[in-house]
């Protein structure tokens, strides 16, 4: 399927945008202090289900 | 104004030309937050901000649990924003929303002016002597140094507490307003390279190019060449900021970085088609 030109830079600025707020969704998101953070929500969530699956 | 004429109006180098302004000026702006006191307290750090930190932190991340040192959570995020344009249009990234890429290309631009090119014509080979195109018995092994810079820096991670290419980072030395010597080492290297050839460090060193290069060949947001409608003219070749050769018959090269000057450049219509699907 062919794509107008003129949309090219709005599909990438929203694709960018899109992806970073689910990262930032997920638990990914600024936290305060630098470095030497523990595991992001998602990580969590996953060693959860991991633990109850065991 | 009708349809038709709104329709040449529009300009893809334009609109390309004011997202890398504003994408400069965001990450100029973090630099100024990065050398104000307190900055870890709102937020994090500088390198927090950089996609290619989510890759340096990641191997330490999923090992141990622990971002490295000046990165945090964020990079992930970034990290997937980058991923996701890669995603659905290959380097697009480099191309559009790199910071560094952006200055790469004003530079080139400065230069050519500076150089004796008033004004560029588009399709028409610049009459300035720089940026320069490397011989290929150079640029071809060359191109291969930032997968090398990129495994380096994965194996690197593991071994260290802070990022390993944030000492000597390009987008630090430029940006980030808090020199070491390392840094004003880089800066000057960056800039002389810059200067000599178009898109230096993309072409070169980037490791963030070298792990977004593979993308190029799924992404299904693309350029296709139509054989039919291309007389071979050249012009795609002249304008291709990465010297990519043969750009009609290249257009999934790792190399490209989905500016679209050769979309822009085409005087044929019909030739290159941008298309979504594969």
């Amino acid at each position: 399927m062919k794509i107008n030109p003129r949309y090219y830079p709005a599909i990438i600025i929203a694709v960018y945008v899109v992806f970073l707020l689910l990262g930032i969704l997920l638990g990914f998101g600024p936290e305060r202090g630098g470095g030497d953070h523990g595991r992001g929500a998602l990580m969590q969530l996953a060693c959860l289900t991991l633990e109850s699956l065991a | 104004m009708n349809a038709a004429a709104r329709e040449k109006s529009f300009s893809l180098t334009k609109s390309r030309r004011t997202i890398q302004w504003l994408v400069v000026l965001g990450t100029l702006i973090i630099g100024v937050r990065h050398i104000m006191p307190g900055e870890a307290s709102r937020g994090g750090s500088f390198d927090s901000f950089c996609a290619f930190g989510g890759i340096e932190t990641l191997l330490p991340y999923l090992s141990n649990g622990h971002t490295l040192k000046s990165t945090n959570l964020l990079n992930f995020s970034v990290l997937l924003g980058t991923l996701g344009v890669a995603l659905v249009a290959g380097r697009a990234f480099c191309g559009w929303l790199c910071p560094l890429g952006a200055v790469q290309d004003f530079i080139t631009g400065w230069t050519r002016k500076i150089g004796g090119e008033a004004r560029h014509i588009r399709g028409k080979k610049s009459k300035s002597l720089l940026p320069l195109r490397l011989p290929a018995s150079i640029d071809h092994p060359l191109r291969y140094a930032k997968y090398l810079v990129l495994g380096v820096v994965l194996f690197v991670s593991l071994l260290t507490v802070f990022p390993p290419l944030c000492a000597f980072c390009p987008v630090r030395a430029v940006f980030g307003l808090k020199m070491t010597n390392l840094l004003w080492l880089a800066l000057i290297v960056f800039l002389a390279g810059s200067i000599l050839v178009e898109r230096f460090w993309c072409k070169y060193f980037c490791p963030l190019g070298a792990t977004l290069a593979i993308f190029n060949k799924i992404s299904p947001v693309r350029l296709v060449s139509d054989n039919n409608h291309c007389n071979n003219c050249g012009r795609c070749d002249i304008e291709c900021s990465m010297d990519i050769e043969d750009v009609p018959s290249s257009l999934d090269h790792p190399e490209c970085v989905r500016c679209m000057e050769c979309l822009e450049t085409c005087a044929r219509d019909g030739s290159l088609v941008l298309k979504v699907g594969r």
